[in-house]
């Protein structure tokens, strides 16, 4: 029990959204970005944008599933023996996965069907996995909250954004609502389709990147 | 000439470090390049006089375009210039933005891009999409690959894929019935509303319905299609200055159409009902126009001759399997993009090949 006093020298004891909070949720949604920096879950941000409305649901399942997951693996780190912890990741994962999607089925049983197998494969998502070991095994279970929370947050906004001008200039809608008008805009039939997606990640991530400016060599 | 050069040499400094408009150095550059040979000089060793610079390469090849370009203002009508114009005005921008943001040198490539482009395009395609397509084509094609000499892609291939998945329709409709009595179409400007002059279907379309048109007209050009592509006589005549320039590499032009016809002879004894006669796919649709303009572009085709022949037999046998296999009516475009994705990697094999071969002797 010693373990889970320690602090980690960022700690201050203000409160959770002083010091390690913070940095960690500005490194979750901007310094660290899963999509745009670390270019993880890509299968998923390709495959499910081409509406805002999935990306949105998609967005909302990972900041839950990201959230659960690493609340209980920070809660049983100190149980889990080292030889197991990935399985006993994978199935926290995986029930949290289940839940959206049992969810999902339940109450929204279109948005379900056009997310197809998406859902179920955030279970194979680098970034849920990735946080779960790289961060909710070290940390305490209300800043392991916080990261997940961050991470989902990080996803789910880059998917917007690409969801949003993928449907917007792929069909001229948004949501359903019309905003470019068929009068005089031609809807880009490449945004729907797969290339799209591919061109419009690469150009925002060169956006971020513009705006974070160029990368500080690391002295190694 | 006196008289230009003052007034580069008197407008110089405005452009050098500290000076009012140096953002747009890379402007003056230009053009000033454009209407003298470049002063600068290299400093070490070796020295070689040779004329052949970008610049010279570049204007071969603009040169050897004018016979298409001429008889699609013939067929098509004034059109034609309008799209030609639009492409270097809107591609023209990228380039200088970039060039200026980069504060490099604009480059002479975009010169034969710019002219290449609108060539493959239907004639009567809208006017912005000429502009969005090239855009796209420049800054997706080229400048983020790092410029001139770094793309791996044909930037006007890459901006007509980019139309012709996004705009299926408008690139698969906007084509003019060409008009053979002089004076042709030279004093008309056809739009895609003038519902008279617009074809539907190019003559690939048609033959898959089984109406051949017949090759002298293929030769001459009097059908529709794309800007540049519909005159085989003045493809060819263009294409063969360039080989002979040296601009283009036969290896390529020879490896294209000779596989094509060669598998197109044998599909066409074992099918004839899929596979249509030789002479005939030769000459029809883009095939030769891209042999001979796009699959030789020096920076997107393989360096090594032993690449240029399997790159040359890629392109032609996609584009046979493609046009007559699948629900696209042409596949040089495809065919040519592929072919530019394996590139690197045949120059790699084959230098891999010669150095086994130079180590085994020794």
């Amino acid at each position: 029990m010693e373990n889970n006093k320690q602090h980690c020298g960022l700690c201050k004891p203000e409160g959770l959204f002083e010091g390690k909070g913070k940095i960690t949720l500005k490194d979750g949604i901007w310094e660290n970005n899963p999509i745009s920096i670390q270019i993880l879950g890509v299968c998923s941000a390709l495959a499910v944008t081409n509406r805002l409305e999935n990306s949105l649901v998609m967005g909302a399942a990972l900041i839950f599933v990201c959230i659960g997951t690493n609340l209980f693996v920070s809660l049983l780190r100190n149980v889990t023996p080292r030889r197991i912890r990935m399985i006993a990741e994978v199935a926290i994962i995986a029930t949290f996965v289940i839940l959206f999607d049992q969810f999902l089925k339940a109450f929204y049983w279109d948005m379900s069907k056009r997310l197809g197998p998406y859902v179920g494969l955030i279970i194979t998502n680098c970034i849920v996995m990735g946080r779960a070991e790289a961060f909710a095994l070290q940390n305490r279970p209300m800043v392991s909250i916080l990261d997940g929370a961050a991470n989902g947050i990080g996803y789910a906004i880059v998917l917007a954004i690409i969801g949003f001008s993928r449907e917007l200039l792929g069909t001229g809608n948004i949501m359903g609502f019309t905003i470019l008008s068929d009068t005089w805009y031609t809807p880009n039939q490449l945004m729907v389709l797969a290339p799209g997606a591919f061109i419009a990640l690469g150009f925002l991530i060169a956006v971020f990147n513009a705006i974070k400016g160029p990368e500080e060599e690391s002295a190694s | 000439m006196k008289f230009l050069l003052k007034i580069f040499d008197k407008n110089r400094h405005h452009f050098e470090e500290g000076g009012k408009l140096r953002l747009f150095k890379p402007v003056f550059d230009a053009t000033e390049n454009f209407h003298f040979s470049p002063a600068t000089r290299t400093i070490f060793a070796p020295h070689l006089r040779d004329p052949l610079d970008v610049k010279r390469f570049m204007s071969t090849v603009i040169v050897a375009l004018a016979p298409c370009v001429l008889l699609a203002v013939y067929f098509f009508g004034l059109r034609v210039l309008a799209v030609i114009f639009v492409s270097y005005a809107a591609g023209g921008i990228i380039e200088v933005l970039f060039a200026v943001v980069r504060k490099e040198e604009i480059n002479e490539g975009f010169l034969v891009t710019g002219l290449l482009f609108p060539l493959i395009l239907p004639p009567a395609i809208p006017l912005w999409m000429v502009a969005v397509g090239v855009m796209f084509g420049v800054l997706v094609g080229k400048e983020l690959f790092g410029g001139t000499g770094r793309n791996l892609f044909n930037p006007a291939l890459v901006g007509r894929c980019f139309l012709a998945i996004a705009y299926p329709k408008a690139m698969s409709s906007n084509w003019i019935n060409p008009v053979l009595e002089f004076p042709g179409r030279m004093t008309q400007y056809v739009t895609s509303l003038n519902t008279d002059a617009i074809s539907a279907a190019t003559p690939l379309a048609l033959a898959k319905q089984g109406n051949w048109a017949g090759i002298p007209n293929l030769l001459f050009g009097n059908v529709s299609g794309s800007i540049g592509e519909t005159s085989a006589i003045a493809i060819i005549a263009g294409g063969i200055f360039l080989l002979f320039t040296r601009v283009a590499n036969w290896r390529t032009v020879v490896g294209t159409l000779g596989s094509f016809a060669a598998l197109g002879f044998v599909m066409h004894l074992a099918n004839p009902q899929i596979f249509g006669p030789v002479v005939w796919h030769l000459l029809a649709g883009g095939l030769l126009f891209g042999a001979f303009f796009m699959a030789t572009d020096p920076v997107s085709s393989p360096i090594t001759n032993g690449g240029k022949w399997i790159y040359g037999t890629i392109i032609g046998v996609v584009t046979l399997l493609i046009r007559n296999l699948t629900g696209y009516v042409e596949g040089v475009m495809f065919a040519i993009l592929l072919g530019n994705i394996a590139a690197p990697i045949l120059d790699e094999i084959i230098v891999k090949i010669r150095l086994r071969k130079l180590k085994n002797e020794r």
